[in-house]
């Protein structure tokens, strides 16, 4: 008998959406279909704005969750994606009802400050986001668009996800996660530069990654897929 | 005729470049020493009251943070100085960043007390911000600062000219009264310069508000030339006469009595200049969205930028390099009189702004600089656009 369709959200890390991680696409071939809100310039199209301030974000990140017609249902966020994803339950419990965060933005600890990643040459921002190296679909983004316009495209979805952390990522989630009320799964990468597994206490319990990266689900995508998946089938 | 003071912190090692990666943002405070900063400071100051008794129409100030290229994060605290100790030449600020300033109502607020301690000399510049300046060391979000900058500029104009007391409702500062005192003395309000590094939203900005253009380029007319030809495209859309006082050009400029004397003079403090003061990381210079995306796309085809960036990032040019580039302009009076006539020509630019000591020139040569610049070039100079009037000059100055 064919196992029911079960859908969760996704919502990207600083780098963009190029595509399923190996993480993701595990946990497709379980059965999961993967529902990806568009927030506002992270498709890398000419003319993004950016909203005024955090509010409008969650705002963007609203209408963007409900156009896609998945809730309620889990939610798995990395990085700036897992600082929206917390707030999400925060706000809209009613649309989560699992929460995973992969070392997620939101709170910033000054004694585990980490590497800025946007003080880096632009040309090298990518290196430091993972612990095994860039993979290839993150170079390739935006090829399709042609020699000249893929620098401008990837130039944009930069603006929006450093927008959403700018200048040191706290948005004060400190203060609200006692407002989360489903379950969630809070996982780190021993290795990230970005925002060192130091913070990963201020989030409660959490598990380590061993050599994962900031964006751990490329770098150790079995140990996140085998982490995610009997939380999501519990 | 202005001139331009950049006071740079003159005592970086000569290895500054070797040992430390940036002299803007994370530079390591344990160069700084005190009583160098407060004697530059009196020296610096001395110098540009020297520059009016020398004939100059302007004296520039300008604002950075965080870093030893400039020593001016307060660019009013400067300009009170030496409105204060001078009667005639305008008094030019080319700070201050509206954007990082929360409500901006303080800058119109410092501008006036400006314009009223000059007796209304004051020329009121609204920067953008250096990327470094703005994003790193003051941590303004880039890819909102544009739009925060322009709103700012608006809440200022608002505040010198509307007669009673108004709410602000804008994205970013929400003020419910606004009534600033003092008002300008300058009616309707001091003249705006906005000093650009070649983005395209900037020439519009000038073009369609009647605000000058002040190119701060350091890489000399070729890419200077670019960012004028982009300006005077967007004056032209507006539909705006090309008086060329509606631009400004920032230049280097070292004279001597020969040629040879000022190839051999001006080496070591240009070389200080480029090799030291804009040593910066490039990781500070492109934080998402500080650029727009039309800047993006023209700077993507811009060779000769290219170029410039490019030596730049790789230790700096060559004394020759600077030359040959335009960099910086040398030679002896006759020779630098032609070619910044050559310069304001070609660009179409008619508020020339010097920058007659740069570096770690010492004060003796500066001022040899200026007084060389002051009687024996600036007088060749003055009237090269006299069927043109500069409607962007403040109304007492002289």
């Amino acid at each position: 008998m064919p196992a029911e369709p079960r859908t969760l959200i996704y919502l990207p890390g600083l780098a963009g959406d190029p595509g399923s991680s190996p993480a993701l696409a595990a946990l497709e071939a379980d059965g999961w279909t993967v529902a990806r809100p568009q927030l506002p310039g992270f498709d890398g199209e000419s003319g993004f704005r950016c909203p005024d301030d955090y509010l409008g974000w969650l705002t963007a990140l609203w209408d963007a969750v409900d156009a896609t017609g998945a809730g309620p249902c889990p939610v798995v966020g990395a990085s700036v994606g897992g600082m929206l994803a917390a707030d999400l339950a925060v706000f809209r419990p009613e649309a989560v009802t699992r929460l995973v965060l992969l070392a997620p933005f939101g709170i910033f600890d000054p004694d585990h400050a980490g590497l800025d990643p946007y003080a880096v040459p632009t040309a090298k921002r990518l290196k430091p986001l993972f612990e095994r190296g860039v993979p290839e679909v993150f170079g390739q983004r935006f090829a399709a668009k042609g020699e000249a316009e893929a620098p401008v495209a990837r130039y944009l979805t930069d603006i929006a996800a450093a927008s959403l952390i700018w200048p040191v990522g706290d948005r004060g989630l400190a203060n609200r996660l006692h407002r989360i009320t489903c379950p969630r799964l809070v996982l780190w990468g021993s290795a990230d530069q970005i925002i060192p597994v130091g913070t990963a206490a201020a989030w409660g319990d959490h598990q380590v990654i061993e050599g994962g990266g900031h964006l751990l689900e490329w770098d150790q995508p079995d140990a996140v897929a085998g982490a995610i998946r009997p939380f999501l089938d519990r | 005729m202005l001139w331009f003071h950049l006071m740079p912190y003159p005592q970086l090692p000569e290895d500054f470049r070797e040992r430390y990666r940036s002299v803007w943002v994370d530079l390591d405070a344990g160069l700084l020493d005190p009583e160098v900063v407060a004697s530059s400071y009196e020296t610096y100051l001395d110098q540009l009251v020297f520059a009016e008794a020398c004939g100059f129409d302007g004296l520039c100030v300008n604002e950075h943070h965080s870093n030893g290229y400039g020593l001016m994060p307060s660019p009013n605290l400067m300009a009170s100085i030496v409105a204060n100790r001078t009667s005639r030449a305008a008094v030019v600020v080319l700070g201050n960043s509206v954007a990082l300033y929360d409500p901006p109502t303080r800058v119109a607020e410092e501008m006036s007390m400006l314009d009223l301690l000059s007796r209304g000399r004051l020329v009121s510049g609204f920067p953008v911000g250096t990327a470094m300046d703005t994003a790193y060391a003051y941590g303004a979000n880039p890819g909102t600062l544009r739009a925060k900058y322009y709103e700012g500029i608006d809440l200022v104009l608002q505040a010198w000219t509307r007669p009673e007391p108004f709410a602000f409702n804008g994205r970013f500062t929400k003020q419910r009264w606004v009534n600033i005192w003092p008002r300008p003395m300058q009616q309707p309000h001091p003249p705006v310069w906005i000093p650009g590094g070649g983005s395209v939203e900037t020439w519009d900005l000038c073009a369609e508000r009647d605000f000058v253009y002040a190119a701060l380029s350091y890489y000399g007319h070729l890419v200077g030339k670019e960012a004028m030809d982009g300006f005077w495209e967007a004056v032209e859309r507006a539909g705006r006469d090309a008086n060329p006082y509606r631009a400004g050009f920032l230049q280097f400029v070292g004279v001597a009595d020969t040629d040879a004397e000022a190839y051999r003079l001006y080496k070591e403090p240009a070389e200080y200049f480029f090799q030291r003061s804009l040593h910066f990381y490039p990781g500070f210079v492109d934080p998402p969205g500080y650029t727009s995306e039309a800047s993006v796309r023209r700077k993507l085809q811009s060779s000769v930028r290219a170029a410039a960036m490019t030596t730049q990032a790789s230790g700096g040019p060559t004394w020759d390099e600077m030359l040959e580039r335009g960099y910086v302009i040398i030679g002896s009076p006759d020779t630098v009189r032609e070619k910044l006539e050559h310069v304001a020509r070609t660009l179409h630019v008619g508020h020339l702004m010097t920058l007659l000591h740069f570096g770690n020139m010492s004060d003796e040569l500066a001022r040899q600089n200026t007084e060389l610049f002051g009687t024996k070039v600036l007088p060749g100079l003055k009237d090269i656009w006299s069927e043109h009037t500069d409607h962007w000059w403040p109304a007492n100055a002289r």
